[in-house]
């Protein structure tokens, strides 16, 4: 274990505030230029407002940054909450914490959701949210002790520069014989060397005795943090307890925990596993359906995936409870014990490797051609030590391999790597330069969008084709699904609010499955729904996953199975028996419609926010190249003269591809047209005043950026 | 006899899981079963055979991450 030698800046203390009702009353605000601390009460109306969580991250960052704030300058803010129900012990998923800030890779807001420990003992600590600003010397580390009510802030030295040991260093340091009170935000060497760092965010194994993490992976956050010059942010709070939240009906509470926790035992066995083995069931039921991406979303399948799936990681978890909050019956954070990598700075040592999960799977394996589960594992490890997204690492690798094998890039490019895919020792080096910031990985790490322009500009590369294959929009790599033949997914991609990730809306079996959304309108209300209920979530402090990956045995005959109106109505009762306010499940959606809309307008400020800003890659709509088309003629075939009435006698599949392409881009746009006039914008993609007005964010200012848009009453 | 989600149902040589399903009220909703630890999807339930004895599970919907 690593020697730590901290020099204390500063201490400041506090009187930490009774929690009530689920909110601390009061945010931190830290200045890391100055080392000072502020701290801001919470008023009703931010409650009520903003409700928690991601909303209080927002409204907290919207007063930070400036419409020209950029990623790198001082005033950009790392915001951290959990929400009136985090760290609810008892209630499955309730330990999330929701990060925000001005992405590296999109140049606007950024959020990402994140389960350990440090959101709720924020909170506990006294402190609902807290804003971190300004930029130091390297190696600033922070302490929130909500026990010994003080913040100190360090200067460091010799620590570990890996997120990996870092974490073990300083829960082992802060933790004064009791590790579990401690949990550790960190990011590592990647994230300081790319624009694609995540946040590893710690919860303490008690049993296994070590160290545990989760990954804030999407849109750099990481790198904003290093970019502060920041080590660690470290939370200390004592036990917990259904009591220290301090709810206003904890008989109601303990009773809706019980009858969820019970359900979650009961059924998951029977139905997804999720507690034996997390979401990699996923793999084989998504190549089976042709939506796994392979080869940079060329293919939705291969024969391999059953190599990666379920089946082989099942063996590889090392088993006992993995609930990355207290009490939680999900329990789906799985990890390899004693996994020895075969190449970079452990190599031939024993590790832990926390993972990996579906989206790891497929983005750091078949979507890189890749069918190895050790190799995964590997890339899982390191990009966790040295602080980088998965999703991002994955899909990057992937569009590089695509363009090295389409002859866009060469050898030259790559400092001699044959970036074919399917080449697992490629990709490690590539991740391992992505760490150390050196070579061909240290273009890889600044994200295809920046990638697409440096191959263009520096090696001639063809610009168009690289809008067609490199999978990203708004500036953020897709997650790891096919969308090709859903159109409500590209709309659940293209239209949320970060970037195509899926945490907004996972509407592809819905939609391409179940059939149960056919019509445009249809397609625009459960793009308006579940977005909404996604994003309510978050704003509470708690995950998704229990809500609709184990479901009741009767919600199948229910009027509408997809939304798990049980489930929905438990959380309601949960939301109304911490925070006391009456809740039914239509107020779980104007909760949400508030927050959503102020974070697009807050696109807006940043510069972003349009139409053309929902815009995605021809990859995620339909075939590109005649190699995609023909290895799925039949379909194609039939869409084309069946239901579209196209008579393709004679074309060349070239011709085929162009008047699909057509078809589908037009779809796409029709899509978006009726999804804005459902959630209340304008056709460019802009909330009118009317919808600002009904949902309370009418502020002067969000007004200001309205008009600044051409959008008045 | 197999089991489908505890229930008892009879097996008969051949059965596939397409068959089974055809026995069972609303079960359209169904895209995945496991069958005996192993997923089964729809795209596969006409050529899938169930042996004897075994223990189906009817899964629900997909949700996803």
């Amino acid at each position: 274990m690593a020697v730590v030698q901290l020099k204390e800046v500063k201490t400041i203390e506090y009187k930490r505030p009774d929690i009530e009702k689920g909110y601390a009353g009061q945010t931190l605000a830290l200045d890391i230029s100055k080392s000072s601390v502020a701290i801001k009460p919470v008023d009703d109306k931010m409650k009520k407002t903003f409700i928690g969580g991601k909303g209080f991250d927002l409204w907290l960052m919207w007063h930070a940054v400036k419409g020209t704030t950029q990623w790198h300058d001082p005033e950009n803010t790392i915001c951290i909450a959990s929400g009136p129900m985090g760290g609810t012990p008892g209630y499955p998923g309730s330990g999330k914490s929701i990060v925000t800030a001005i992405s590296p890779t999109t140049g606007s807001v950024m959020d990402s959701n994140v389960g350990g420990y440090f959101g709720p003992y924020l909170k506990f600590a006294g402190f609902d949210a807290m804003e971190i600003t300004g930029k130091t010397a390297p190696g600033a580390v922070v302490l929130i002790d909500g026990i010994d009510q003080k913040i100190q802030i360090f200067d460091s030295e010799g620590l570990p520069e890996d997120g990996y040991a870092l974490s073990a260093a300083l829960t082992e340091h802060f933790g004064q014989g009791k590790p579990r009170t401690i949990s550790v935000v960190s990011a590592g060497p990647g994230a300081e060397n790319t624009l694609i760092g995540c946040l590893n965010f710690t919860w303490y194994d008690a049993k296994r005795k070590i160290v545990r993490y989760k990954q804030a992976g999407r849109g750099g956050i990481g790198t904003v943090f290093a970019d502060k010059g920041i080590k660690a942010i470290v939370a200390r709070w004592d036990t917990v307890s259904m009591s220290t939240n301090a709810p206003a009906d904890k008989d109601t509470l303990k009773k809706v925990a019980r009858l969820y926790s019970r359900e979650m035992v009961e059924l998951d066995p029977k139905q997804n596993e999720m507690a034996r083995v997390g979401t990699t069931h996923l793999v084989p039921i998504m190549n089976d359906f042709d939506l796994l991406p392979t080869n940079n979303y060329r293919f939705g399948s291969d024969p391999r995936a059953s190599l990666i799936g379920k089946d082989v990681f099942q063996h590889l978890f090392d088993p006992g409870f993995d609930g990355c909050w207290m009490g939680c019956t999900v329990a789906c954070s799985h990890g390899v014990r004693d996994f020895v990598p075969f190449t970079g700075p452990y190599k031939g040592e024993k590790v832990f490797v926390d993972g990996p999960e579906y989206e790891t799977i497929a983005g750091c394996g078949s979507n890189m051609g890749i069918f190895d589960p050790y190799t995964i594992l590997e890339i899982n490890f390191y990009c966790d030590a040295y602080g980088l997204d998965t999703i991002s690492v994955g899909t990057g690798i992937a569009f590089v391999m695509e363009c090295f094998e389409m002859g866009l890039i060469n050898e030259t490019h790559t400092d001699g790597l044959l970036l074919n895919f399917g080449n697992r020792m490629a990709a490690l080096e590539i991740v391992h330069q992505m760490g150390r910031g050196e070579g061909f990985g240290k273009i890889v790490g600044q994200g295809i969008r920046r990638m697409k322009k440096i191959f263009a500009e520096q090696y001639s590369a063809d610009a168009a084709i690289m809008q067609d294959i490199g999978m990203e929009s708004k500036g953020l790599e897709f997650s790891e699904y096919m969308t090709k033949e859903s159109l409500a997914q590209q709309g659940g991609y293209g239209l949320a609010l970060k970037g195509p990730q899926h945490d907004e809306a996972w509407l592809i079996f819905l939609d391409m499955v179940h059939n149960f959304m056919p019509t445009f309108e249809q397609k625009a209300e459960a793009l308006h729904w579940f977005p909404m209920f996604r994003t309510w979530f978050g704003l509470c402090g708690l995950c998704k996953l229990p809500w609709n990956d184990i479901v009741p045995e009767d919600n199948k005959d229910t009027m509408e199975p997809a939304k798990v109106m049980k489930h929905v109505n438990w959380y309601a009762q949960y939301f109304t028996s911490v925070t006391g306010q009456e809740a039914a499940p239509d107020d779980l959606i104007s909760m949400s419609e508030g927050v959503y809309n102020f974070q697009r307008i807050f696109n807006l400020k940043m510069g972003f926010g349009r139409r053309e800003h929902d815009a995605i890659p021809y990859r995620a709509v339909g075939p590109v190249t005649s190699e995609e088309y023909e290895s799925r003629r039949e379909r194609y075939d039939g869409q084309l003269s069946e239901k579209h009435g196209v008579d393709i006698k004679g074309k060349s599949t070239v011709e085929k591809v162009a008047v699909l392409r057509k078809i589908r881009e037009d779809q796409y746009e029709k899509l978006k047209t009726a999804v804005y006039e459902r959630r209340g914008w304008t056709r460019d993609g802009i909330p009118t005043v009317a919808t600002a007005r009904r949902l309370g964010i009418d502020f002067p200012e969000v007004l200001a950026v309205l008009k600044a848009n051409g959008v008045e009453v | 006899m197999i089991t489908v989600d505890g229930h008892d149902y009879d097996w008969w040589k051949g059965m596939t899981v397409a068959a089974l399903l055809t026995q069972i009220d609303n079960s359209g909703y169904c895209a995945v079963v496991r069958l005996n630890d192993r997923y089964v999807s729809r795209p596969n339930f006409e050529t899938t055979l169930i042996p004897d004895h075994a223990e189906i599970f009817l899964l629900p919907m997909i949700a996803g991450g």
